[in-house]
């Protein structure tokens, strides 16, 4: 089983968790809303499984349940105020949301160790093994080595939780609830008049979209065993949301692919890995020039589905 | 006064500008009644007070008995009250299908967790919300456009008709036509017509705003004239042609044709 590689599987972990980010960045924009709160919502996440698990010794699904839907709550509170802006105001009212958590993460040191971070959060794979040894099962006897089994345990955790994630979504999006977010992003007005109350789905995306955040936030916690407030900075807003940006707003799958893409691409280029920022920015303006929808957007998707009958669900 | 529809007193200012002063009539159930008055008479103003996307300064609506201004937009299309735009208003890079689709919201119910996990009842919803939805775009003549091409890339004519099928979608009672024959030629305003005719004969009532006065005269049941946001005069298309309070308004001396 030499084909495990700790490392590989570690950046596929990694991709997957910003795979769910770019998910909830979309959420959000699939109603016209544009949230650089994410970075925010996600150390809240992070920070209540965190905590929970090494104050508490909250079992580990229970502490990520909990994280989601305390981010989900927040993102109530935060979205309800927001329907009062839009587009550009909207970005820099949660941008500066997230950078309000961060701070509140920096200086409620009683509560988050500040600047230090949390360290010792138990780590799925880790917890997995141990719980695998005692009802007697040996990495060993599948032929991998500990260090592979938590890698790959952890990884596939994630594969199946991104994948439910995706699936939800997409299908939301395939239903009346979708058709309601994708009218309000076209025609707020007309949609209103249309007979849908607009408030709520706005709020409730809003915070589906926190949710989702929460969600990753939580699963980094669990996948890296230690969070410090830099790992929510706007750096990581930004990086959000160059995936949809990147990757293109108009369908779920813009954001699923630049995530992977923008994750991948520097770690095929190791070498340059120190200026993946110089590489986002770049990046970003091609994509302004040539393709402004982002590389994928629903007429690419049509053609994929014409090219391959049968393959529309 | 009884009606399907009742404004008693409406008035709207836009800070200092009064765009409609003290509107009262009625409309009763199964009638075609036309609004109509030169330009920034008030009559889109109307339309907006009355399906609430800004509320009146003064006055109120009251549809089938009970007052509905207050109301947001959304509960009172779920009321039984649709609307046009004067200038179209569909969702653009949606299809023509889920255009229609979309008006369907208020009468159908599955949430996030239906929608996502596919219940039985959710799919026999969606069948049946696609069903009426195909009937509709039949009746609004639609019948030939392919439901999955993008709005957008309708003719113009056919927009305008998606945007009817769209309102009535959501089972309206009364129905807010806002121009729907502009920029139309002969042809495609005879078809709107005989769509007209078509709704009401299913029983909704109608609200008209046209400019098209060959239309108005053929299709109204009464009219309601307006200028500068008052009412100057109602009754019988017959009757309103020879108003002499109409014909100024319309015909009367240039600088009464400022926009107010």
């Amino acid at each position: 089983m030499e084909w495990v590689n700790p490392y590989h599987l570690q950046v596929a972990s990694f991709l997957l968790i910003n795979v769910i980010l770019g998910v909830s960045i979309y959420v959000t924009l699939s109603t016209g809303q544009l949230s650089l709160g994410n970075a925010g919502f996600m150390c809240i996440g992070a920070y209540t499984t965190a905590l929970l698990a090494t104050r508490y010794g909250l079992p580990i699904p229970a502490g990520i349940v909990l994280g989601s839907l305390l981010a989900g709550a927040a993102g109530v509170l935060v979205g309800i105020p927001s329907l009062r802006l839009s587009g550009v105001y909207l970005a820099i009212a949660t941008l500066g949301f997230g950078e309000v958590i961060r701070a509140v993460a920096i200086n409620w040191e009683s509560l988050t160790g500040g600047a230090v971070g949390v360290a010792a959060i138990p780590q799925m794979g880790r917890v997995l093994l141990a719980r695998a040894r005692d009802i007697g099962f040996s990495p060993g006897s599948v032929g991998l080595r500990p260090n592979q089994f938590i890698s790959l345990s952890v990884f596939l955790i994630l594969l199946v939780l991104t994948a439910l994630v995706v699936a939800f979504f997409l299908r939301l999006a395939r239903s009346r609830v979708g058709r309601a977010y994708t009218a309000i992003k076209l025609d707020e007005r007309a949609a209103e008049a249309a007979g849908i109350p607009v408030t709520y789905y706005k709020v409730l995306a809003f915070s589906q979209g926190a949710m989702v955040s929460g969600l990753a936030g939580a699963l980094y916690a669990h996948s890296t065993s230690f969070v410090s407030p830099s790992d929510f900075t706007y750096h990581r807003a930004v990086e959000i949301l160059v995936f949809a940006v990147f990757g293109g707003s108009g369908h779920l799958l813009g954001p699923v692919f630049g995530a992977t893409f923008l994750t991948l691409v520097p770690e095929a280029l190791r070498a340059i890995s120190h200026y993946r920022y110089i590489l986002y920015g770049v990046l970003l303006v091609l994509t302004m020039i040539f393709r402004p929808q982002g590389v994928i957007d629903p007429p690419l998707l049509r053609l994929f589905r014409r090219a391959r009958p049968g393959a529309a669900a | 006064m009884n009606g399907l529809l009742f404004l008693e007193g409406i008035g709207k200012d836009f800070g200092g500008l009064t765009a409609l002063s003290d509107i009262s009539f009625s409309v009763s159930p199964g009638e075609i009644l036309g609004v109509i008055g030169p330009n920034g008479a008030g009559k889109t103003t109307l339309f907006n007070v009355i399906t609430a996307l800004f509320p009146p300064t003064a006055g109120r609506v009251v549809f089938d008995g009970e007052t509905i201004s207050g109301l947001a937009p959304h509960a009172i299309t779920r009321r039984g009250i649709s609307r046009t735009f004067q200038n179209i208003r569909l969702f653009p890079a949606m299809t023509v299908e889920e255009n229609v689709m979309v008006g369907r919201h208020c009468r159908t119910g599955a949430g996030v967790w239906r929608g996502v996990l596919r219940t039985r009842e959710q799919r026999e919803e969606e069948r049946k919300i696609r069903a009426r939805t195909l009937e509709l775009l039949a009746l609004v003549g639609l019948s030939g456009a392919d439901p999955g091409q993008a709005a957008e890339s309708l003719p113009y004519g056919f927009q305008r008709r998606l945007e009817i099928a769209r309102a009535l979608a959501a089972e309206p009672r009364l129905l807010l036509l806002d121009e729907p024959v502009a920029g139309m030629n002969e042809a495609e305003t005879q078809e709107v017509f005989r769509l007209i005719q078509q709704v009401r004969s299913l029983g909704v009532t109608i609200l008209l705003i046209e400019h098209d006065m060959s239309l108005v005269m053929k299709a109204c049941d009464r009219l309601v004239v307006f200028n500068f946001g008052r009412k100057i005069a109602e009754g019988p298309p017959a009757a309103i042609q020879n108003d002499p309070g109409v014909i100024e308004a319309y015909l009367g001396a240039a600088e009464e044709h400022r926009d107010a």
